[in-house]
This record gives structure tokens, sequence and C-alpha cells, in this order.
């Protein structure tokens, strides 16, 4: 049998779905978060999705002094340590 | 499982064939763009409208049927995908016989998806994704699948597949694109995200679906569905998992285009932080664009360079994804495991994801310049879609609503989304005001007159 806690959380989680999915359909029907001229919304998951993403986003509007393979040691040298920290968390009871 | 024993791994493992196909495709595509000798550029329905005077950009539905190029084009993707995979079914051993048909019928069935995502309100909020989920769920749950269809139901198939033709699109030169202030706000801030999830999820929920978790993690953390397709594809997600880390994404993606730049507008932040901190959580990019733009022209800017770093992480989790459960979760004891075994239980797909992206951003950029490349994606970009759709419509033919309200545990896995989300905010949040608020580091200045 559930016991109260348990049923608390269903009862919290219920009422949460129902007030994200009428946010959502609140928001679609009164067309908000749209941009005139933009013919994409929130479905065009991907970049390349987005018809003149190009245009969007502008070539080298940002330059920087670090070389290139200084983002690239950061980049794999962060991301194996992450691993290792991951490898560690699974680890633990 | 459907297994030819004559056939070499190469030829006869989906995970191979995947990269076979995928690359066939992207060659394809490539002597079509550089040689421009021929067309090879898969059928869209172009945005249609139903009675939408502000829909200035939809192209009327009898232009489009009525247009050769169309049917050209149709025609075109039909045989491309129906021979390839076709033949990647012989080579498993499966009938032909059978798969022709079903496969015709569901390329059928995902041209309705396509053609109803297309429509003007319909695609604003929702992508494709969700409607091939409904409309294939609805068909399973009303009609029912009839037997001689589902030789064509193979969901995993389509999805490598589509994932190596999107390796190509991965460009691994944006990764300096917004220098050390984007590497340190996308790339420091997204695996500690998908850690706690994975903590959260595994640890304090106590959540056994450990591929859910992780998909659910990347989705939360990196972009959202592309990032969900390709870390449950690396990590054995179930049709449900994927449908679920979807589902949610989807519809948190709308609240947070919406209500994010309010939020920032309302805290004063400046338009570059702003613009950074929805590029770093908002989850589509199509969403990032239009909420950084809804704080200004700057904070439009800031959120793509942002969300573009976090777009080539697809390829580096979903490998190190695919390691990490090849290593430690699926295995039945403590023993350490030998590379061999490794080996075997890697998804070799990722392989050909990982070397679709190198080369296009090691060897064909340099080599034809950018211009050639965005060429090449954006047919390749159609190509990526058709096998997701036929994957998506997949998953809706062959799942129940009990299935997926089984795998919401209760109610944690949207806890754990929405923990991780809020984690995921303020993290992004410190990152952001560490890096450009000026308090520490000087604040970088966008060019926006380029």
């Amino acid at each position: 049998m559930a016991s109260g806690k348990e049923k608390a959380f269903k009862v919290v989680t219920i009422v949460a779905v129902v007030a994200i999915l009428a946010c959502a359909l609140w928001i679609m029907a009164n067309k908000m978060g749209l941009v005139q001229g933009y013919d994409f919304g929130a479905g065009a998951y991907y970049y390349a999705d987005i018809p003149g993403y190009d245009e969007i986003a502008k070539e080298d509007v940002y330059k920087t002094s670090v070389p290139y393979w200084v983002h690239v040691v950061l980049f794999l040298g962060w991301g194996w340590l992450m691993y290792r920290l991951w490898i560690w968390i699974d680890k633990r009871k | 499982m459907e297994k030819n024993k004559s056939v070499p791994e190469f030829w006869g493992k989906e995970d191979w064939q995947a990269i076979w196909i995928g690359f066939i495709i992207i060659l394809l595509a490539c002597v079509a763009v550089l040689t421009k000798a021929f067309d090879v550029s898969a059928v869209k329905f172009s945005t249609w409208a139903v009675g939408e005077a502000a829909a200035t950009k939809a192209v009327p539905l009898a232009q489009q049927l009525g247009a050769w190029a169309f049917w050209r084009k149709l025609i075109v993707t039909v045989l491309v995908l129906g021979v390839l995979f076709t033949l990647g079914v012989k080579l498993q051993g499966g009938s032909v016989k059978k798969y022709i048909p079903a496969f015709l019928v569901l390329f059928v069935i995902a041209l309705v998806v396509r053609f109803v995502s297309a429509e003007f309100t319909l695609n604003r909020y929702l992508e494709w994704a969700f409607w091939a989920l409904l409309i294939g769920l609805l068909i399973s749950n009303t009609v029912g699948v009839p037997d001689w269809l589902k030789p064509a139901i193979k969901t995993e198939f389509y999805i490598k597949t589509g994932l190596v033709i999107m390796g190509f699109s991965v460009l691994f030169s944006n990764i300096a694109k917004f220098g050390l202030y984007g590497l340190g706000i996308a790339w420091i801030v997204t695996p500690i995200v998908i850690l706690f999830m994975w903590w959260l999820g595994t640890k304090v929920f106590k959540i056994d679906n450990k591929p859910l978790v992780i998909t659910l993690a990347s989705a939360t953390s990196v972009c959202g569905t592309s990032a969900a397709i390709a870390t449950g594809a690396a990590s054995g997600a179930k049709k449900d998992d994927l449908s679920i880390a979807i589902s949610i994404s989807i519809i948190f993606t709308i609240l947070m285009m919406v209500f994010e730049p309010m939020i920032i507008k309302a805290a004063g932040m400046t338009q570059l932080m702003g613009g950074a901190l929805i590029g770093g959580t908002v989850d589509s990019t199509g969403a990032v664009v239009l909420a950084g733009n809804a704080l200004g022209p700057e904070a439009e800017q800031a959120a793509v360079l942002v969300k573009s770093i976090q777009n080539i992480l697809i390829g580096f989790i979903a490998f190190f994804v695919a390691v990490f459960f090849a290593t430690r979760v699926d295995r039945n004891s403590e023993k350490k495991v030998g590379a061999g075994e490794i080996w075997t239980r890697f998804p070799k797909f990722i392989l050909g994801f990982f070397a679709a992206s190198l080369i296009a951003s090691f060897i064909l950029q340099p080599l034809c310049g950018s211009g050639a490349v965005k060429d090449i994606n954006t047919v390749l970009d159609q190509y990526k879609n058709w096998a997701f759709v036929l994957a998506f419509t997949s998953i809706g033919l062959d799942t129940n609503f009990k299935e997926i309200a089984k795998q919401m545990q209760g109610g944690k896995v949207l806890w754990l989304y929405i923990i991780g989300q809020v984690f995921n905010i303020a993290l992004t949040l410190f990152a952001v005001w560490f890096l450009l608020s000026g308090v520490i580091f000087d604040i970088p200045v966008l060019d926006l007159y380029k």
C-alpha cells in the first residue's frame, strides 16, 4: 500500500504535469515568443533545421587572441577529468 | 533477431551498416554539391498555413504539390533511402519481399508527419519528432499496427543512420567561436550538469533505468532532442526512454523560450549575459535564437555562440557515454572488462558519427570552404530528418501509452528533469556572471555589424 509520502508525491507530480501542459498550451494558443520575420520556432531543434541560420549566426562576430589549440587542449582535458569524475561517482554506493 | 551468418560483420551488422549507409549518403551529397553534376536533395515541405494571414513566408500547398521539383525530390528520397535500407535489411538476413511494401507504407506515414509538422502554427512550437510520435501512437493505440507493416519498424537502424549523417554537420571549428568565454560557459557547465543528474537519478532517486537517466541528462544539459537521440542510441536506451526524454524536453523548451527572457529582463541582466545564459540552458537551437532575439541583437548573437559550442558536444558526449556503458553499465559482474569485450559491446555507429564530424571539420572545410560544407549540410540535413522521422514514427507505432506511463517511474523522471534544469540554470548563471559580468574578466565585445 502506498504511504502518505508516496501519495503526496503523486499528487504534486500530477498537479505539476497539468500546470506545465496548461502553460505550454496557453503559450502556443497566444503565439507567444515568436519573432516576426523568422520562419521557425522552438520546433527547429537543430541549427541545420533553421532557415537562413548563417544570416542569424554571423561569422567572426567575436575575435579571440587565444590560439585554437589551447581551446582543443582545454576541451579534451576537461572532458577527460569529467569522465574520471563520472566513474568515481558511479563507484560510490 | 534476424542474422545472416555468411555476411561479414561490417556488411551485415546494423551498427556497421549505419556507417556505410550514412557515408554513401554523405558521399552522394558531397559529389552532387561540389560537382553540381546532379541534384540529390531530399524532399521537404515548405511552411504552409491554414487561413493564417500572418504566415507571410508560407507557400500554398497547391503551389508546392504542383511543382515538378517536389515530386522529383520525393522519388529521389524514396529511391536513395529505400534502396540503401533494403540492402541493409537483405544483408541482415531479412526478407526483402516483406520489407519493401512495409517500408513504402512507413514512408507514406512519415510523409504525413512531415506534412503536418510543416504547418505554420504547428511547427512554431512542436518539432516533427513530437508529431511523428503522436501520429505513430495514434495508429498503434487505435487501429493497431498490421503484421505486414512490422518488418519496416526498425527504429535503431534509422536512428543510427541518421546520426552518422548528422555527424557531418557537427563542426569542430566552432569550438573557438566565442573564445574561452564560450568554452567556459558551454563546456565547463555541461558535464557537471550531466554528472549531477546521473548522481541524482541513480543514487538519490534510485532509478534503475540508467540509459533513461543519461538520455534525459544529456537532453537537459546539451541541446535537447539531438543530444537525446545521440546519447540514447549510445547507451542503448529503449524506445520509451527516448520518447519520454524528448517529450519532456520539447514541452519545457516552450516554457523556457518564453519565460527565461522575461525573467532576465526583469532582473536587469545585460544582453550579453542574458543571451549567454539562454544559449547555455534553452534546449532547442530554434528556441535559443528566438529567446535571445527577445532580449536584443547582442543577446541573440551571444545565445547563438554558446549554443553552437554546445552542438559540438553531442559527438563527444555520445562517445564517452558509449564507452562508459560498454565498460561499466553493460556488465554482469564486478570483474574488469577486457578490451575485446568492450569492443564487442561498443556501439560502432558512434565511430561513424565521429568520423563524419572530423572529416567535415578538418578535411572538407579547410579544403572546400565553409560555403561548400554549408551547402552539403543543407542536403544532408533533409536525409537526417527523414531517417529520424522514420525512426520516431516507428517508435510511435511500436509503443503503447501504458508502457510510457510505466517508464515515468511514478513521476521521478519528471522531477529529475526539473531539478536538473534548475541546477543547469543556476550553474550557467554563475559561469555567465563569473566570465561576462566584468567583475573578474574583461567583458568581451561582439562585433554585430560584420
